[in-house]
């Protein structure tokens, strides 16, 4: 997983299995979620194949390392039963701190075949001149739970304006099977602006200052105005 | 500039800025954007101002998302005028923005660049705000 995380190891290679301890959660509730993330613990529920959802905890940082790994498949330690191999379904994180708040655990076993979202990474540089339009970030694929790639690259070197590339371009790793449609954008390469078109852009509407105060001003009442009998 | 074509009602009250952004948190067209970290009314001259400021940097290449429309109007009395005699006219636009939102995206340039664009961006806009970027395991 080092490895993967340092970029040594292609992308296509098959994500690496992550051991990580657990423990059962007895008390339930906001409260009760504040004060495991306080003690370096973040909340996470494991379920799946007909298994009644089980309420746990597991090492914040741990945990953080291992979902670095898009896919990343976890085994569970420290829970009674055998089905503890599981992939992250659903992670909540702080929108502005970035930290783990909540996990969702989906239990897999082995050989089973799991639909998963894996990213698309390009590598080189496209010919000047063209700005690189990249639509399509994950793809959707169908993979063997212990066998699921760590994400598909495509080479953009030497692409030319107007070049479209769709899903059905992307080479696949063995074992892997496209669940997104065929024909879906990945990337356009479009013409650079024109010098003419940046000056157009980056002019000022009306002058700065107490002028355009009074013109925004003005604007903003008689589009005000224009709806006013709905009032 | 942004404006509204058209509104319902052309006084409004002054919409709230508790909590955080419940949506709009993350990057959903570009590799960069500008996320904000405190609450604050963003006008409609700022949000020109910060694109114009990104485009200059950029120039040729990359493109910009803005995230945010100034929908709501403000009003103002005019100066020196008593108290009463009801609400003032409608004087300019704003975004009300929550902590957490990503205002602004861009993509199409090389990280340092990006980043000194968006730099000057912010620059540009009345609350704190961050640089993020796209990372490959969200």
């Amino acid at each position: 997983m080092f490895l993967a995380q340092a970029g040594m190891i292609p992308r296509s290679f098959v994500v690496s299995e992550v051991r990580i301890a657990a423990e059962s959660r007895t008390e339930f509730g906001k409260g009760a979620a504040k004060r495991a993330r306080r003690a370096g613990r973040v909340p996470a529920v494991l379920y799946g194949h007909g298994t009644d959802p089980r309420h746990i905890t597991l090492n914040s940082h741990e945990l953080m390392l291992a979902l670095k790994t898009p896919n990343v498949l976890l085994r569970v330690d420290g829970l009674k039963g055998t089905d503890n191999l599981c992939l992250p379904k659903a992670v909540q994180r702080d929108p502005i701190k970035g930290f783990l708040e909540h996990v969702d655990l989906l239990v897999v076993k082995k050989g089973e075949k799991v639909n998963v979202e894996i990213p698309v990474t390009l590598t080189g540089e496209i010919e000047s001149g063209g700005v690189l339009n990249q639509e399509l970030t994950q793809l959707e694929v169908e993979a063997e739970a212990t066998h699921i790639p760590e994400g598909v690259e495509y080479d953009i070197e030497g692409l030319e304006v107007g070049a479209q590339v769709t899903a059905a371009d992307l080479k696949l790793p063995a074992g892997t099977a496209l669940v997104s449609a065929p024909e879906t954008l990945v990337l356009t390469i479009s013409a650079e602006r024109t010098e003419a078109e940046v000056e157009a852009e980056t002019t000022e509407p009306g002058a700065e200052g107490e002028g355009a105060g009074e013109s925004g001003g003005a604007a903003a009442t008689e589009t005000a105005e224009a709806a006013g009998s709905n009032e | 500039m942004l404006i509204p074509r058209k509104v319902k009602f052309r006084k409004q009250h002054h919409p709230d800025l508790d909590g955080r952004a419940k949506g709009g948190t993350k990057l959903n067209f570009g590799e960069y954007g500008i996320q904000a970290l405190e609450p604050a009314y963003v006008t409609n001259r700022q949000i020109e101002a910060a694109r114009i400021a990104m485009t200059r940097h950029i120039r040729r290449g990359g493109k910009v998302w803005i995230n945010i429309f100034p929908d709501r109007p403000m009003t103002k009395k005019p100066a020196e005028t008593r108290m009463g005699s009801g609400k003032g006219s409608p004087e300019w636009w704003v975004a009300p923005v929550k902590p957490g939102r990503v205002m602004f995206e861009l993509s199409g340039v090389a990280e340092p660049v990006a980043k000194e664009a968006l730099r000057r961006a912010i620059h540009k806009l009345p609350m704190k705000c961050k640089f993020v970027k796209r990372e490959v395991w969200e």
